[in-house]
Parts: structure tokens; sequence; C-alpha cells
């Protein structure tokens, strides 16, 4: 078993049929050190370019971001459209979008991780970056939602002056303890397998470079204990954040669900909740992908391959959401109540029902007309656009779920429609600081867990079963 | 007589493995040897003894915790200070899972990472023995001998597929 796998030298020419194996990242070896090379390159190479970005994306942050929130701060929450019967407006919405975007990284890097799917190992790393700074955007947004920011302490486990604990039976609470859980499993699941390419980084760098490097990294050489423990905790974390990572966005669901509300309870809030989390989650690895791969020498890592098969991926959770959808549509269609009834007419033809419509064209029609076909998923281009209405129809989804199902009540005479008002700056401030913080990170960390890939490529070889070869995979562990 | 630490460097796992079970057979203790490595490798691939980790159990300990941490908030805070309300029970069965559930799996996992470096002793940034072309994805192995031995292994190790066997220093990473 070689440690730099060897390449194929005969198997092209013997495969009679199929594609080339050397297409696939794993069958396409090539020295650690040049991978090392390439992965250090893309941190270092940096263009004007994206400086002038980064420098514009940091302007918005400061003035959409900073300044506004400072401004509602200092004004109050009524520069927000929230009023009378909507008190959840877009802050909300946010939250319930960046959290499920925050689902993707779990999901690629976890449960692909626990059931050994070979084509997530370049792109595990990009995945987590989003769960960690999706559920950054997502504390920001429940910090602006609640306004008077200054004792967002008060949710903090401890009593208050008159010995009073908080309520640790209500869905505000457990919102507190599920999100702070997975942001941190989350920070933590990231960095320990960042250590063995930290490491790599601090043997080829210089300067501050060097000296963060050298920090982060621990000291890490890759003695058989520290691979040990490592690979260890990784086992431990992937299978205990994927119960968590569920439990994370069914909680955020119950916060609708437990209200008796018409239209948010519902039973199957919780799943159709997960499942919508892991559409849009699925959807922006797939856009952060095209955009990684425009670094330098990140072709190499991220191929046609690996969108081929996030787009499968796509296409099934894209069926699963219009399943759970459909089925917490018609029970409450069916059920007959006045006001519910009234509320999904609203949905549909009220002043906001091209919203409703888009959803479904966004996250059902899009990818199903689309994504059976191979090519658009082999096309890297295409795929960051299907991404990209795919979450525009999972943010329509939460406007519709918090702020339109808000307007009808069973009080019609506090009937109105949401404006949002400085909601909008303060969301567009936390998309362009969600954007801010990949991109630095990108200049700081290996997007591609290098080992990882070396490991995937020593498992993997071509056998020969009778005219052709077949690929196989060893088991190492 | 004094010790001096030596690194043998292979670029595949097979002599590597090989080397190691050469080196033993020939009297040198798995006490003296370690192997660094750009990938993990496990113990029966190496052919080395299992590195003992106690990652799982801290794990377990830290997952006590929570429940433990869990169960005073859910179950002992309300008692402190007991509010009843609408003829509600004082502490609700269903609603104290979810917290228990939260805590639980925080703590276990704020103690899995803990344990990592616990057990790996982390960090250290005292000068140690290593060459970066392990992350190259070279297998180093480490052993330590007397001058008057090294000879012998150095030999042994060049023989059975070494590309170096040199002595190091321990350097600053």
């Amino acid at each position: 078993m070689a440690v730099a796998a060897k390449p194929l030298p005969h198997a092209h020419t013997h495969a009679t049929e199929g594609p080339d194996p050397r297409e696939s990242l794993m069958f396409d070896p090539r020295p650690r050190s040049l991978m090392n090379a390439w992965a250090m390159e893309a941190m270092h190479e940096t263009s004007w370019k994206f400086w002038a970005v980064a420098a514009f994306l940091a302007l918005i942050v400061l003035v959409f971001l900073v300044g506004a929130w400072a401004w509602m701060i200092m004004e109050g929450l009524g520069l927000a459209g929230v009023n009378r019967p909507a008190f959840w407006g877009v802050f909300l919405v946010n939250t319930v979008f960046w959290i499920g975007i925050s689902h993707a990284g779990t999901f690629i890097s976890a449960i692909l991780r626990v059931l050994k799917v070979e084509f997530r190992r370049p792109f595990t790393r990009a995945a987590e970056l989003m769960t960690a700074f999706g559920l950054i955007q997502a504390g920001f947004s429940i910090l602006m939602h609640m306004g008077r920011v200054w004792l967002s302490y008060w949710l903090l486990p401890y009593p208050n002056q008159r010995q009073l604990w908080p309520n640790f039976h209500s869905p505000l609470t457990w919102d507190f303890l599920a999100i702070t859980t997975y942001l941190l499993s989350s920070l933590m699941y990231l960095y320990l397998p960042l250590i063995p390419d930290l490491a790599m980084a601090r043997d080829r760098s210089s300067g501050w470079r060097k000296r963060l490097y050298r920090i982060l990294a621990l000291g890490f050489r890759g003695t058989e204990g520290e691979w040990e423990h490592l690979r260890k905790a990784m086992t431990i974390f992937a299978f205990a954040i994927i119960p968590v990572m569920f439990s994370v966005h069914t909680i955020v669901s119950w916060d609708f669900a437990m209200a008796t509300r018409p239209g948010w309870s519902s039973t199957i809030f919780g799943p159709y909740f997960v499942i919508g989390a892991l559409h849009s989650g699925m959807a922006a690895v797939v856009v952060v992908l095209f955009f990684v791969r425009r670094m330098k020498h990140m072709k190499y890592f991220v191929r046609p391959e690996h969108f081929d098969a996030l787009g499968k991926l796509m296409l099934v959770i894209s069926m699963a959401w219009a399943y759970f959808f459909f089925n917490d549509y018609i029970v409450q269609w069916y059920g007959g109540d006045k006001w519910t009834r009234m509320l999904l007419e609203y949905h549909e033809n009220g002043p906001l029902g091209w919203m409703w419509m888009l959803m479904l064209i966004c996250n059902v029609a899009v990818p199903w007309l689309l994504l059976w076909n191979r090519r658009v998923r082999r096309t890297p281009w295409l795929m960051a656009i299907i991404g990209i209405l795919i979450n525009v129809g999972m943010w329509l989804e939460r406007y519709v779920i918090v702020p339109i199902s808000l307007t009808i009540n069973r009080m019609p005479f506090t009937w109105r429609q949401y404006v949002p008002g400085i909601e909008i700056p303060l969301g567009i401030g936390t998309l362009a600081l969600f954007i801010l913080l990949y991109m630095l990170a990108s200049r700081l960390i290996p997007l591609v867990p290098i080992w990882e890939v070396q490991e995937g490529q020593m498992v993997h070889s071509l056998e020969r079963v009778g005219k052709t070869y077949v690929p196989v995979v060893k088991e190492l562990e | 007589m004094s010790e001096k630490t030596f690194l043998a460097l292979f670029s595949d796992v097979n002599p590597a493995a090989e080397a190691i079970a050469q080196l033993r057979e020939m009297g040198m203790k798995d006490e003296q040897m370690q192997v660094i490595s750009g990938i993990p490798f496990t113990a029966p691939i190496l052919g080395r003894p299992h590195p003992r980790t106690n990652v799982p159990r801290m794990a377990m300990g830290g997952a006590l915790v929570g429940f433990l941490l869990a169960m005073f908030f859910a179950i002992g805070t309300p008692n402190l200070y007991p509010v009843y309300v609408g003829g509600q029970p004082l502490i609700p069965v269903p609603p104290s899972v979810i917290a228990t559930f939260e805590l639980t799996m925080l703590g276990m996992l704020l103690a899995t990472f803990l344990g990592v470096f616990l057990d790996s002793r982390f960090p250290s940034y005292r000068p140690m023995e290593y060459v970066p072309a392990i992350s190259d994805g070279k297998i180093g192995v480490l052993f330590r001998c007397t001058e008057e031995e090294s000879s012998r292994w150095m030999d042994a190790l060049q023989k059975l597929g070494a590309e170096s066997v040199s002595p190091v220093e321990a350097v600053q990473l």
C-alpha cells in the first residue's frame, strides 16, 4: 500500500466502456507535496479583485450591519416593520434561514463520514465552515430580533436578583441551549480535522503565518497517539453531532409548532424544518463550491463528479421536502378549520401569493426539471444557479411561514400586512458578513482537507474483473 | 552511554511496517520506537501496539456531567423557587428531556474535544523531533539508541527501504 497513491498504469486502456476513472479525484492521485503546495498557493496568492470585493463587503457590513444595528439600538425596535399581528418578521426568517444553511456542514461532514461516502472528502471543510459562519449569522439575527440586545445575558442559565432561574421548560430556552450546543460542537468539529492541515501549513510558512499556524497546530506532529486520539474524537463527533443537528432545527420548528396558531400547529413541523434546512444547506454548499473551484488549483480538488453527486442528493432532498410540504399542507387543508382555510387562501392568493408560488417553483420545479440531467449536474455554473434559486425558495418558505402566516389569525380586526423596515439592510449586512468571513477564512485555512484527500486516494484502486477494471475501496480502519 | 534519536524516512507504508517488524526482531523494544506520519495509519497496519486513548472515557464522563447539570437546571432550579402556573406541573417531563438531551450532548462533545488535548498533551510548543517531510506524506520511524549501536540500526533500516536514516534533533516546530 503506497503512501502516495500510485497512478493508474493500464486501467484506462483496458476499460472499454464508461467514463475515464481519472475524472475522479480518488483515481487521479498526485504527490502529497504537490497537493500541499496547491493548498498553500490558494491561500497565499490573492488578486486585487479579491481584496476589492472584500473591501466592498466590509463596507456593506460596516454600513448595513454595524451602522443600521447601532441606529436600531439607539432608536428602538420601532425601526423594524414588526407590529401587531406580525411580531416576528425578517429577523426570525433570517435566523431560521441561517440555521438551515448551517445544516449542510454537519450533513456532508458527519453523515457522509459515518456512512463512509467517499466523494465527500475534498469539500467537508468548505461545508463545515458554512456551518460555523451560518450559525454566527443566525445568532446575530436572534440578537437583532431581541431589540434590547444589551439584555441578552438574561438567557444565560443563572438566577436573577430574586433568585429566579430562567425557565428551562420554555421553547426559547431550548433554542438557546440547542443553538449554543450546535455552534460549539460545530466549531470543535471544524477544528479537529483541521489540526493536521494547520501543521502542514506551519511547515510551509514563514513570518506571521508561521506564528499563527504554530499556535493553532498545537504542536501536532502526526504521532500514532495523536492520530488515534484525533480519529476517536472525530468518530464520536461524527455520530454525536447528527442528533444535535436534527434537534436544532426541530427545536426551531417547535418555536412555531408549539403555538396553537393556524398554519403553525403541526406535528410534522420538526422533520419538515429539518429537511428544509438540508435543502437550503446542500444548495448553499454547491454555490460555495462553485466559487472555491475558481481559486487557484482548486479545479483539481473540486470536480464535476462532486457537483454530480451533490446534485443527486439535492434532487432526493427536494423530493423529500415536497413530500413533507404536501403532507403538512393536505392535513391542514382537509381539516377544514375556518381560520386555517383562510390562511391557506391568503398564502396562495393574497397580495404575497407570488412568494408562495415562487417558493414552489424554486424548491420543487427547478430541481425536478433540471437535476435529473447528468449534464446539468456536472456543469458547475448551472448547479450554482440552481443552488441560488433553491436558497431563494427556502428563504421565501420561511417568509411564508413566519410573517405571512402571522398576518391571518383568529382576530380579523388585527389583520395587517407586515412590511419590513430596517430588517432589509440588516439582512443584507449579515449576508455580506457571511461572505466576507468565508473569503477571509479561505486565505487563512486550507479549504481542502489535504490529508483526508490523500487518505482517500490511498484506499481507492482499480481491480480487474473480467475484461474491465472496477473501482475498489479498501477499509483501513 | 548517551542515547540519541534517529529518524528513518519511508515513502511507502509497506517497507515502513516491514522495517518496524525487523527492528523488533533485532531486539528493539516498541517503547524505543515511534511512528510519525502525514495521514493516519492504524496500529495493525504498522504492526505496532495499539495506542491507548482516553477520549471515549472522557466523552462518557462529559456526558455524565452534562446530564447532571441538566438535571439541576430542569429539575433542581424550579424547586429552588417554585412558581406554579395555571395548574401546570412544576417539573414537566417532556420539556425536561430537551434540556437534558442538549446539555448531555454538549458535555460529551466538550469533553471529547478536551480529551484530545489532554491525551495528546496539546498544546505543546517545546522543541520536538520532526521534519516537514512528514506532512508531505513520508512516514517517519523515530527510534532511540546509543551511538555505538546506531550504525547497526541505520544499516538495517537502509536495507529495509528507508529513504534516509539520520540523527534528528528536537527543533522548534
